[in-house]
């Protein structure tokens, strides 16, 4: 919701600047952000009394002297009879009526009226509407205005629960199905309470006497509506968040005061059904309670000080809780007031000792494995459970949000697949991933297994010793004997036939319960540590990567090692990687041959051969300077 | 006869996988949490309306409950969790108080683009205990927090809402480029979400806080977009190590 600050500080005493009151707000818990000098606020769901410029303030009240200036009718008002009956009274507990009639319209605004249109770039509808709005804006109780000729006959209110057509003062045509709240004309509906009105009955720009509906209604009733229809109604946020039951009549007075100001009233009437007095909440007063809730020591007197500033007051033994805070029913609640006026930052923290659990959660099979595929140069995905295809007993989503994944997997193998294919398609030649996840299925009842899957295809590894090695079973097996001697895996080949990819590589999966690993696990010693310090992600280029390998004969081996120092420490950003993939020490003819890999990519371009040899050629007229190195059938002319 | 030096084999650099970011930010906050005292405990993604709704005094009218916000699955007769505290509600109706409870995992709403997705991780907490005070929450959310973004960091507590605590608070940090960035939710238990899970609340009181572990990670490893995560990309992963 968007409060101007000029509305605001024509109210507060003390003159505060907008960042001051920006900081006051955010102490008090309401989040927002600042245009304009216009607040944008993001109101918690249970402080509906603070949708508006008077429920602002009222919480301001704390840090501010709150000079309200917003004067109200103060004549006596004829009793108006109006033909109204009310059939569900639960959802309705009360409600007012106002009739009024002007005698001419309008040419412009002035004062409050003038100023919320202007102010915060609002358009303008008809006279009434116009109030209407405004009012919810400035009191937080949102009124329907009738256009009085056009309601002839009884109008009853009614929680239906039977299809009725409506068409909104929107001219949008909704099919009410279920239960609604409605006031109904002749049986036909005038208003989705506290939703939007009819086109049938709503003012014109030619509308002069009006019928303006106040009423409370239960949030419960009008919460979901304004979503079912697919109507944005700033009334329906308000009464889903409850209004304040005993403001009609100050609300009612305004209208005609600012009705007033801009014509002359010619006649005016006020009826007001009140179905169940409600009397005030109260609450015990119990300071010992809010200082422990809280971690604090204050007296009665701070205690009701604090709560005196939000408007709370002390009846004998008990806090009467105003009627607009309906969310305050507990000493909780108002502990929570109680620390919102001295401000959450501003109270000390006391140290927290918790004693010390003995059964401590064990995942240790699962972390064994974990460290132990890190090690082998596996990576550890995470996928969405949602999939498109169908299985056994796997369970339906009834809302999914896209349609093509209404189904939660029922294996991870599936998601391993279409990762590979992903990486593959990054020409990646070494794909080795594994998850552990919860996987879910429906037989007589929800199942729960753990799983552990991996899938592995291409080179062993990038390292010189694994470069040319394939991964196969025989691999796989041998990996695993290493910690489970005992225990067969069967690795499953996946067929590549129904796969979109052109690549050959065998593709290997294993998936079994984490239950259902041996317990008899080899002790490893892990290689691979998590992270120590959080690592500055570098942004990843979405362009093709293209390799160049070099290979050369070092005849003398003390260059090597300089050869290398060279090469592995060359950099140049579109240079993405560099390896050592082959590496061969001929003992009778004295020579070393080293093959290096060059990875290249942009983040911002697909490059070019002629972009790529420019840093390759560097790379060889540099590591040629060094002497006794050559590259077999490389002309350095 | 000339003599050389030999050289050894170039360094056999051995290719090492790496966990995935956000189970690895998860494991570490839980280590964190369990060496304060806290017991981990685990329980199902696909829950009840009422252990994931009802017993956190989420009402039936409450907008998370809607189609639009939560996911059901088989005819509406569960839901994929929304949040991690259904596990706790399970703990505390197994235990009695003292108790210490946190718990991690995936959990489930409807929403997708670049800083939400429909799976994401959570870890939250809860303690009760006699006396337990929103001064000692506050406590412990600076050991969380100075443990995740060090002592220097100005963090700053905001009164929200939550229907399960009472009070509740919002915890900023104030990132380098000063803009207060939210970190997590926290509050004292409810009373009647003790009582529903039939723990006397004159006599225990409890603290509680949740945090979104892609958030945490985001801010961390400063990854712009959530989906990144996801994609299973090695050029992503690899930076992990």
């Amino acid at each position: 919701m968007k409060i101007a600050y000029s509305h605001l500080i024509g109210c507060i005493n003390e003159n505060p600047t907008v960042d001051e009151m920006s900081d006051r707000l955010f102490q008090l818990g309401h989040e927002h952000e600042i245009y304009n000098n216009i607040f944008d606020m993001e109101f918690t769901p249970n402080r509906g009394d603070c949708l508006s410029v008077n429920g602002l303030l009222r919480d301001l009240g704390v840090f501010y002297t709150i000079n309200s200036n917003k004067d109200i009718y103060q004549e006596a008002i004829d009793k108006l009879s109006i033909d109204f009956e009310n059939l569900s009274k639960e959802v309705c507990p009360k409600i007012s009526f106002l009739k009024l009639e002007i005698d001419k319209l309008p040419e412009i605004y002035c004062g409050d009226l003038k100023n919320y249109f202007s102010d915060l770039g609002i358009n303008t509808n008809n006279f009434f509407t116009d109030i209407s709005n405004y009012l919810s804006y400035e009191t937080g109780q949102p009124t329907h205005c009738y256009d009085a000729n056009k309601i002839n006959s009884k109008i009853i209110f009614e929680e239906i629960q039977y299809e009725n057509e409506f068409e909104t003062l929107l001219d949008k045509n909704i099919s009410l199905k279920e239960k609604n709240a409605v006031f109904l004309q002749n049986n036909k509906v005038i208003n989705l309470a506290g939703v939007v009105g009819g086109k049938s009955t709503c003012c014109s720009d030619e509308t002069k006497t009006v019928i303006v509906e106040c009423a409370f209604f239960n949030p419960e009733s009008i919460i979901g509506k304004s979503v079912k229809y697919d109507i944005q109604s700033e009334a329906a946020h308000k009464f889903e968040r409850g209004v304040d039951p005993e403001c009609h009549d100050d609300v009612l007075r305004r209208f005609v005061k600012i009705a007033s100001e801009h014509a002359v009233i010619k006649s005016l009437s006020l009826v007001t059904h009140n179905y169940q007095d409600k009397a005030r909440h109260k609450i015990l007063i119990d300071i010992k309670k809010i200082n422990q809730i809280i971690g604090i020591d204050i007296s009665k007197d701070k205690y009701i000080s604090h709560l005196s500033k939000l408007g709370f007051d002390i009846d004998g033994l008990f806090i009467n809780v105003p009627s607009y805070r309906s969310d305050v029913k507990t000493q909780n609640d108002l502990a929570e007031e109680v620390a919102r006026v001295i401000g959450y930052n501003n109270i000390p923290s006391t140290e927290i000792k918790i004693p010390k659990n003995i059964s401590q959660y064990d995942k240790g099979i699962e972390n064994k494995i974990r460290s132990f595929l890190l090690d082998q140069g596996f990576y550890e995905v995470i996928n969405s459970p949602f999939v498109n295809l169908k299985n056994n007993n796997c369970i339906k989503v009834d809302n999914p949000l896209d349609s093509n994944r209404r189904y939660l997997r029922t294996n991870i193998t599936s998601s391993l697949v279409e990762n590979l294919l992903f990486n593959e398609r990054r020409q990646k030649d070494s794909v080795k991933l594994f998850e552990i996840s919860d996987i879910y299925s429906s037989n007589n009842g929800i199942h729960k297994q753990r799983n552990l899957a991996l899938i592995a295809s291409g080179r062993v590894g990038l390292n010189y010793e694994d470069f040319s090695l394939k991964i196969n079973e025989k691999y796989l097996m041998n990996l695993f004997k290493k910690i489970f001697p005992d225990q067969i895996f069967n690795f499953q080949a996946v067929s590549r036939n129904d796969l979109d990819t052109k690549n050959k590589s065998e593709i290997l999966s294993l998936e079994l319960g984490v239950e259902d690993f041996s317990k008899n696990i080899l002790e490893y010693d892990a290689v691979s540590k998590p992270p120590i310090d959080f690592i500055q992600y570098k942004p990843i280029s979405e362009l093709p990567s293209s390799f160049k390998d070099i290979s050369y004969s070092i005849k003398d081996y003390n260059k090597a090692e300089e050869l290398q120092e060279l090469i592995l420490g060359f950099e140049h950003k579109i240079l993405n990687n560099i390896f050592i993939f082959d590496y061969f020490k001929n003992e009778k003819q004295n020579e070393i041959k080293i093959g290096f890999r060059f990875i290249f990519q942009s983040r911002d371009k697909t490059l070019t051969s002629i972009q790529i040899d420019k840093v390759l050629n560097d790379i060889i007229s540099k590591s040629l300077k060094i002497s006794g190195i050559e590259i077999p059938g490389y002309n350095l002319d | 006869m000339s003599s050389y030096k030999d050289i050894t084999s170039p360094e056999l650099i051995k290719d090492i996988g790496s966990l995935h970011p956000i189970n690895n930010m998860k494991d570490s906050i839980m280590d964190l949490l369990a060496s304060i005292g806290f017991e981990i405990v685990d329980g199902p993604e696909i829950e009840t309306e009422e252990f994931n709704f009802d017993m956190l005094n989420i009402k039936k009218s409450h907008p998370a409950r809607q189609m639009h916000d939560t996911f059901y699955v088989e005819g509406k007769s569960n839901l994929l969790r929304t949040h991690t505290s259904p596990v706790q509600i399970r703990g505390m109706l197994e235990k009695k108080p003292p108790l210490a409870f946190i718990s991690g995992g995936k959990v489930y709403r409807k929403d997708d683009d670049a800083t939400h997705l429909p799976m994401f991780h959570q870890v939250e907490g809860i303690y009760v205990d006699e006396n337990v005070s929103f001064a000692q929450l506050k406590d412990l959310i600076y050991k969380i927090i100075h443990s995740l973004f060090g002592n220097d960091v100005e963090l700053r507590f905001r009164p929200s809402y939550f229907p399960f605590t009472e009070p509740s608070a919002e915890v900023d940090i104030l990132s380098k480029d000063g803009k207060w960035l939210e970190i997590l939710g926290c509050g004292l238990v409810n009373p009647i979400v003790l009582e529903n899970c039939n723990i006397d609340s004159n006599k225990y009181s409890g603290l509680a806080f949740g945090l979104g572990i892609e958030r945490i990670a985001m801010l961390k490893h400063g990854v712009k977009d959530i989906r990144e995560f996801y994609k299973s990309n090695l050029d992503f992963l690899s930076q992990f190590k």
